[in-house]
C-alpha cells in the first residue's frame, strides 16, 4: 500500500492562523471564532432540521413547501461542509492536515454506513435465518441457492448477461461518442437520441418494448408488436418473441442494451472530449490513420473511463430485475439472480433465502473490484 | 459559442494542413451514415410511444402503431394528454417530484465530489481500501437496503444500550427521501467524480499548492471549476434515476394523495388491473419533458477544450 | 475585513436560528390548537378523532371510489377521517412498511393466508382484542369468511372487506344467439357447445393467462373453479392447506378437465401452447369480432372494463351488457358439487386505537358498502349480506353479488385457492406450473403438478 508517499502532497503550506490577527489580546475574537467555527455545522444542521419539521406539519402550499425544501436542502450542504472545514482550521497545525481527509469524506462514509454498509451487513445475518428471520439455520439457504434448478438457471442466465449487455452497451456507446465527436452539426442532437431511453421511466419503457414484442395468436386481432408486424410482412407466422427459449433471454437484454448505452455514451463522450486536441493533432500529422488514432490515441487516454463506465454496467446489470420481472415475470427460462433474489424474498415471503441470493451477489462483485484496484494503483503510479 | 468556433477554426486549419484521403472520408458520409442507423435504431422503440400517445385508445389495442395513418385526423386525439393532465393531483404530484428530485441531485454530488477529492488528492491511511469498498457498496440492491433503513428510520438503531442512530421519526419527510436517494446514489457518483478529479493534471493543484491555497480553497476555486462536464453528466443521471424512481418515494414518503411523486400518480392512474394502460403513453411523455430539458440545458458544459483549456489557461 | 466576516456569520446564523426556532415554535402552536378544536368538536361527530391510514392493492377508479366513500361517510360527518392509498405492487410494500416498523392502521390485504401469518407474527392485532364479537362477525360475513382468518392462536386477525365472483363465462350474445347455441349448465353441455362451434368453424374458447410479473394466475382460476365442482368445497379446503396434495387422483383430475379445454385440437384459439403468451386482458377481444373468432370466455366480473370492439372508438363502453355480450355461471361438473368462487380482500389491524375501531365498524357497515355499489365502473361487492343487490349500479355486478351473498348464507362460497395458499405456491409455483402445463402438454401433467407440491414450504 503506498498510502503515505512522501513525494506528494505534503507540499501544502501551513497557513499560520494567529498571524493574521494583531498580535496582543484578541482573546475574545479567537473565542468568537471558536464558537463561529463550531456554531455553523451545528446550526446549519438543526436549521435543516427545523425546516424538515416545518415541511412535514404545515399545510402550506406546495409550491413553497418544495421551493423551501430545494433552498434550504441544497445550502444546507453546503454550509455544513464550510462549518466543519471551519473547526480544522481551529486545530494545532500538525493535526490540521490529517484531520482535514476525514472532513471531506467523512460524511458520505457515514451515509453510506448507514445506507449501505448496514443493510449489506444485515443481509449476510438473515442468509443464516430461516423465511422470517427468526432462527438460524445455517447453510441451508445457501444450499438452496445451488440446487435450486430455477437459481442454476438464473446464474447461467446472469453470465450471459454480463457478457453481453456490457460489450454492447458500452461499445456502441464508445463508437457512437467517436463518430458524433467528429459532426459538425447536430452533434447535440444526435446523443439526445441515444440519451432518450434514459429519460423514459421504467413504465414507459415497458410499454415501450410491448409494442415491439407484443404477440398474438392468429384469431387475436392485427398484431401490435413491430416486430411480428416486420416478420409476417416478411411471411412468417406471428411468433411468441418472449417465450422462445433461448433467444427470448437475448431479446431482453436489447431492453437493458437500449436503455443503458446512453450512459456509456454520455461518459465516453465526456472522456473523448477531454483527450487534448494537440495529441490528436500530432498523431495525425505523424500521419496515423484514423483508425489507428481510434486505436493506439483516444482508446488509451480514455481506457480509466472504459472501466469505470464497463464496472458500472457489470453491477447494474447484476442488479437488473425489473425488466424480467415485467415482461416474462421469470418464466420461459429466463431468471436472473436479483429478479429471484426480489422474487424469494418479497413474492414468496422467503427472507433467508432472497437474503442468501443477495449474498451471492456482492460475492460476484470481488472480481470486477479486483480488476478496478488494479487500474487504481496503475493511475496513480503514472501520476 | 466562442469556444464552439474556435474549435471548429482550429479544426479546419488541421484539415488544411493535411487534408488525407481517409480522413475527408471518415469525415464525409459513412460518419453520418453509421450515426443515423444507430440514431434511427434508438429512436424506433419510442417513437412507437410517441405515436400511440397520440392515439385512440382502441386503436392502439386493436392495430399495429406502424399503421397509424398520419392524415386521417380520426386516428388522433389529445384525450390521452388531457386525462393525464387534468387528472386530480397531477401538478402536486409534480411539485412534489421538483421537490424530491432537486435536493436528491445536488446533495450526493456535492458530498461526492468532497470525498472524490480526497480519494484523488489527499494523503490519509486507507485511501485505497475505503475508496474500493465505497465503489463495492455499488452491488448492494436498493430492495435489501430498503427495510432496514425503514427500521432506523422509524425505530432508530441501539447497540449494547447505545443509541448508534437515534430515532428521528424521519418516515414520511422529504428528508427521508433525500438521505435516502443520497445514500443510494452517492458509490457511483464518488467513483464516477474520482476518476474524473483524479485525472485532472497533477501540476494545475501542485502549484495552487505552492501557492499557498488550502485544500478547502482548491476544491472550491480549482476542482469544482475543473470537474463542470464530470458534475453535469453526474447531476443528469441522478436527477432522472430520482426523477423516474418510484420505490424509493413510495417506501419513504408514502403514496397518499398530498405526498406522493408523479410515477406514483401515473400508476394510480393506470388502474390495478391496467384497465387505462393508454393513459400511460401519454404520461411516460409528460413525466420525459423535464428531464429532457435539463439535458438539453446542461448540454453546453459538453464541450471539448473548456477543461483542457481552463486547465492550460 | 477579515475579522469581520467571522461577526457576521455568527449574527447570521443566530438570525437563521431565531428565525426557524420561531417557525417552530408557531407551528408546535398552531398544532395543538387543531387538535384542540378537533377534540371539542367531538361531540356531535360520535367517538374517536385522529387519523386512520389504510392501505391497499387496488388503485386507479377503484381507489377513488373508496376514496370518495370514506370522504362522504367518514372524513365529513366523523370525528376522525381516514386517508386510503394503493399500490399495485402491495405485497412488497407491505412487507417492507410492516417489517420495516412503518405499518398502515389497515391494511387490506387480497391474501387472507398473509393476514393469518401477520397474525401469527404478533403483528397484527386480533379482532377478539379489537372488540369485536365473532359471532356477531359471522352472522354478518358467514361463517367461512370469517374463518379465514384465524391465527393459529384461535383468534381472528382478518375483517373481510370486499369480495368479487370468479366463476363466470362470457359469451358474444347477440352472434351465440344468432348461432342457435343454448346456455350449458353442465360441463358435458359445455363440451357438447364446444365441439358444436368447432364443427361451425370457430374456436369455442378465448383463453390467455399472460399477466406481466402474475402470468398464470387466470389459469388457477380455472382450476380452482374446476375442483370445486369435482372435489367438492370440503377437499377443497384440504386442498387449500395441502392435505390435499396436487399430484392426489383428485387435483389431478382437475387439471385434467381443464387439460380438455386447453388442449382438445381446436378448442382454444391459438393454440394451447400459445395460452401463456397471450394477455388476459386481449384474451377476449375475438368474441367480438365479426363473426366471432371465439365464443365463450371465463373470467371474472372486472373483464368487462377490457371489453373491446374492432373499430369501435369508444373503448370498453362501446358494447352493451344483454346485447353484446352476456354471461353465466361456470357450469356443474359432479352431482352434488357446488360452489361459488370468488375472491376479495381482509382488513389486517397494526394499531389499536379509538379512532381505528371505529373506522372498522364504519368501513364494513352496510350503509358505507352499499354506497360503493353506486359509483360507475366499479366492480366492489360487499362482502356484509346486508347489501342486497339494488345497491349496485351494474346489472352484472347485483347478479353476481346475489350468487355471493346466497352462497356465503349457505357455505357455498370458497376464496381464490390461490390467494389462500403460501404466496410461494399461490403466487408462485401454481402459476408458473400452469404455465408449464399449458407449453407441455398432457404428459407434462404429473411432474407439473409434482414439483408445485415439492414447492410448498
Amino acid at each position: 500500500m503506498a498510502d503515505d508517499d512522501p513525494g506528494r502532497g505534503t507540499v501544502t503550506k501551513e497557513r499560520v492562523d494567529s498571524d493574521e490577527l494583531g498580535a496582543g489580546g484578541t482573546a475574545g475574537v479567537a473565542i468568537l471564532r471558536i464558537i463561529a467555527a463550531f456554531a455553523v455545522p451545528i446550526i446549519s444542521f438543526v436549521v435543516l432540521w427545523l425546516t424538515f419539521e416545518f415541511l412535514r406539519d404545515a399545510e402550506a402550499n406546495r409550491l413553497v413547501l418544495a421551493l423551501v425544501a430545494i433552498v434550504v436542502g441544497v445550502a444546507g450542504v453546503f454550509a455544513l461542509y464550510w462549518g466543519m472545514d471551519l473547526v480544522v482550521n481551529l486545530l494545532p497545525a500538525r493535526f490540521r492536515e490529517s484531520v482535514r481527509p476525514f472532513v471531506f469524506v467523512g460524511p458520505a462514509l457515514v451515509i453510506l454506513t448507514v445506507f449501505l454498509v448496514y443493510p449489506a451487513v444485515n443481509t449476510t445475518v438473515i442468509s443464516f435465518m430461516d423465511a422470517q428471520s427468526q432462527e438460524f439455520t445455517g447453510l441451508d439457504n445457501y444450499k438452496f441457492v445451488f440446487t435450486d434448478e430455477g437459481m442454476l438457471r438464473s446464474i447461467r442466465n446472469t453470465v450471459g448477461w454480463i457478457i453481453v449487455v456490457p460489450l454492447f452497451s458500452v461499445g456502441i456507446g464508445l463508437v457512437f461518442a467517436t463518430l458524433v465527436d467528429r459532426l459538425r452539426r447536430g452533434e447535440a442532437l444526435a446523443k439526445s437520441m441515444i440519451f432518450l431511453p434514459m429519460a423514459i421511466s421504467f413504465v414507459g419503457a415497458s410499454i415501450v418494448w410491448r409494442f415491439i414484442y407484443s404477440f398474438r395468436p392468429e384469431g387475436f386481432g392485427e398484431q401490435i408488436g413491430l416486430l411480428n408486424g416486420i416478420w409476417m410482412g416478411l411471411g412468417g407466422n406471428p411468433v411468441a418473441w418472449l417465450s422462445e427459449e433461448p433467444w427470448n433471454n437475448l431479446f431482453l437484454m436489447v431492453i437493458m442494451i437500449w436503455l443503458q448505452t446512453g450512459f456509456a455514451m454520455v461518459i465516453l463522450s465526456a472522456a473523448i472530449k477531454a483527450v487534448p486536441d494537440d495529441i490528436l493533432e500530432a498523431a495525425r500529422i505523424d500521419g496515423a490513420t484514423e483508425i489507428q488514432i481510434f486505436w493506439r490515441v483516444i482508446i488509451p487516454s480514455i481506457m480509466s473511463s472504459i472501466v469505470v463506465v464497463t464496472t458500472t454496467m457489470v453491477i447494474s446489470v447484476l442488479k437488473i430485475f425489473d425488466i424480467v420481472w415485467v415482461m416474462t415475470n421469470g418464466q420461459f427460462g429466463t431468471e436472473v439472480i436479483a429478479e429471484r433474489m426480489v422474487r424469494w424474498f418479497f413474492r414468496n415471503d422467503h427472507n433467508g433465502r432472497g437474503a442468501a441470493i443477495a449474498v451471492i451477489l456482492f460475492l460476484a462483485i470481488v472480481p470486477v473490484m479486483w480488476v478496478n484496484v488494479r487500474r487504481f494503483r496503475a493511475e496513480e503510479a503514472m501520476r | 459559442m466562442t469556444a464552439t468556433t474556435s474549435r471548429a477554426t482550429e479544426r479546419e486549419a488541421a484539415e488544411v494542413r493535411r487534408p488525407g484521403f481517409f480522413r475527408r472520408l471518415w469525415d464525409r458520409w459513412p460518419v453520418k451514415l453509421a450515426v443515423l442507423i444507430i440514431v434511427i435504431a434508438w429512436l424506433i422503440p419510442t417513437i412507437g410511444l410517441l405515436v400511440s400517445s397520440f392515439r385512440e385508445p382502441n386503436l392502439v389495442s386493436t392495430t399495429g402503431w406502424w399503421t397509424a395513418n398520419i392524415f386521417d385526423s380520426a386516428e388522433w386525439t389529445l384525450a390521452n394528454y388531457e386525462d393525464v393532465l387534468t387528472s386530480e393531483g397531477f401538478g402536486n404530484a409534480f411539485l412534489n417530484s421538483i421537490a424530491v428530485a432537486v435536493p436528491a441531485t445536488v446533495i450526493p454530488i456535492t458530498i461526492a465530489a468532497f470525498a472524490a477529492y480526497a480519494f484523488s488528492w489527499m494523503e490519509f491511511r486507507g485511501r485505497q481500501i475505503m475508496f474500493v469498498v465505497v465503489v463495492g457498496l455499488l452491488v448492494v440492491p436498493l430492495q435489501m437496503a430498503l427495510i432496514p433503513i425503514l427500521k432506523l428510520y422509524s425505530q432508530g438503531a441501539m447497540i449494547g444500550g447505545v443509541t448508534v442512530f437515534p430515532d428521528l421519526d424521519l418516515n414520511g419527510t422529504y428528508m427521508a427521501v433525500w438521505l435516502a436517494h443520497t445514500g443510494f446514489g452517492l458509490p457511483l457518483a464518488t467513483y464516477l467524480l474520482r476518476n474524473y478529479i483524479g485525472q485532472l493534471p497533477a501540476s494545475t493543484i501542485e502549484s495552487a499548492q505552492i501557492d499557498g491555497a488550502d485544500h478547502f480553497t482548491i476544491f472550491r476555486k480549482l476542482i469544482v471549476p475543473l470537474s463542470v462536464p464530470a458534475l453535469a453528466s453526474f447531476a443528469i443521471f441522478q436527477f432522472l434515476w430520482v426523477w423516474n424512481d418510484f420505490l424509493v418515494a413510495l417506501v419513504f414518503l408514502g403514496g397518499t394523495r398530498d405526498v406522493r411523486v408523479l410515477t406514483q400518480a401515473l400508476a394510480e392512474l393506470n388502474g390495478t388491473r391496467g384497465e387505462a394502460w393508454h393513459l400511460l403513453t401519454s404520461g411516460a411523455f409528460l413525466t420525459m419533458v423535464l428531464p429532457l430539458t435539463v439535458f438539453f440545458a446542461l448540454q453546453r458544459y459538453f464541450v471539448r477544450g473548456l477543461t483542457a483549456g481552463s486547465v492550460k489557461g | 475585513m477579515k475579522k469581520y466576516r467571522w461577526l457576521i456569520v455568527v449574527m447570521v446564523v443566530f438570525a437563521m436560528i431565531a428565525a426557524a426556532c420561531g417557525d417552530g415554535e408557531a407551528d408546535d402552536g398552531d398544532g395543538a390548537e387543531t387538535t384542540t378544536t378537533a377534540a371539542a368538536g367531538d361531540g356531535d361527530g360520535g367517538g374517536a378523532t385522529g387519523e386512520v391510514s389504510v392501505f391497499g392493492a387496488f388503485s386507479g377508479i377503484e381507489a377513488q371510489a373508496v376514496q370518495q366513500v370514506i370522504d362522504e361517510k367518514i372524513n365529513a360527518v366523523k370525528g376522525y377521517t381516514a386517508e386510503y392509498e394503493g399500490s399495485d405492487s402491495f405485497e412488497e410494500q407491505i412487507k417492507i412498511r410492516v417489517d420495516g416498523g412503518n405499518p398502515p392502521d389497515v391494511a387490506l390485504y387480497p391474501q387472507p393466508g398473509s393476514v393469518v401469518e401477520q397474525g401469527d407474527l404478533g403483528n397484527a392485532i386480533a379482532l377478539e382484542d379489537l372488540g369485536f364479537d365473532i359471532a356477531e362477525l359471522e352472522a354478518l360475513f358467514g361463517p367461512y369468511l370469517v374463518s379465514l382468518g384465524m391465527g393459529a392462536d384461535g383468534k381472528h386477525y382478518g375483517l373481510p372487506t370486499n369480495v368479487n365472483l370468479k366463476s363466470l363465462v362470457w359469451y358474444p350474445k347477440a352472434a351465440f344467439d344468432a348461432a342457435g347455441y343454448t346456455i350449458p349448465t353442465t360441463w358435458d353441455e359445455m363440451i357438447a357447445l364446444s365441439d358444436q362451434i368447432v364443427a361451425d368453424g370457430a374456436s369455442p374458447w378465448c383463453i390467455g393467462i399472460g399477466s406481466d410479473a402474475a402470468t398464470g394466475w387466470p389459469a388457477t382460476d380455472w382450476m380452482e373453479d374446476i375442483m370445486l365442482r369435482t372435489a367438492g368445497p370440503e377437499l377443497y379446503d384440504q386442498w387449500v392447506t395441502h392435505e390435499l396434495l396436487f399430484s392426489s387422483p383428485e387435483v389431478t383430475r382437475a387439471a385434467e378437465y381443464l387439460g380438455q379445454v386447453a388442449f382438445t385440437e381446436g378448442y382454444a384459439l391459438g393454440g394451447a401452447e400459445n395460452i401463456p403468451s397471450i394477455d388476459f386482458r386481449d384474451a377476449p377481444d375475438p368474441m367480438f369480432n365479426d363473426p366471432p373468432s371465439c365464443y365463450l370466455h371465463r373470467q371474472a366480473t372486472f373483464i368487462t372494463n377490457f371489453f373491446n370492439a374492432p373499430g369501435d372508438e369508444e373503448g370498453a363502453s362501446g358494447l352493451v351488457a344483454g346485447e353484446d355480450y352476456g354471461v353465466f355461471g361456470f357450469p356443474d361438473i359432479d352431482e352434488g358439487k357446488k360452489g361459488a368462487l370468488g375472491a376479495g380482500e381482509m382488513a389486517a389491524v397494526f394499531r389499536d386505537a379509538p379512532e381505528v375501531r371505529e373506522f372498522l365498524n364504519d368501513f364494513i357497515a352496510a350503509d358505507l358498502q352499499c354506497a360503493q355499489g353506486a359509483i360507475e365502473g366499479v366492480a366492489r361487492i360487499s362482502p356484509n349480506i346486508n347489501v342486497g343487490p339494488e345497491c349496485y349500479r351494474d346489472e352484472i355486478i347485483a347478479t353476481s353479488a346475489e350468487v355471493i351473498v346466497e352462497a356465503l348464507k349457505v357455505d357455498g362460497f370458497r376464496f381464490d385457492a390461490s390467494d389462500l395458499m403460501p404466496s410461494a405456491v399461490g403466487s408462485g409455483s401454481f402459476w408458473t406450473g400452469m404455465v408449464d402445463y399449458m407449453l407441455g402438454g398432457p404428459e407434462s401433467l404429473p411432474g407439473v403438478l409434482e414439483a408445485i407440491d415439492t414447492s410448498w414450504p
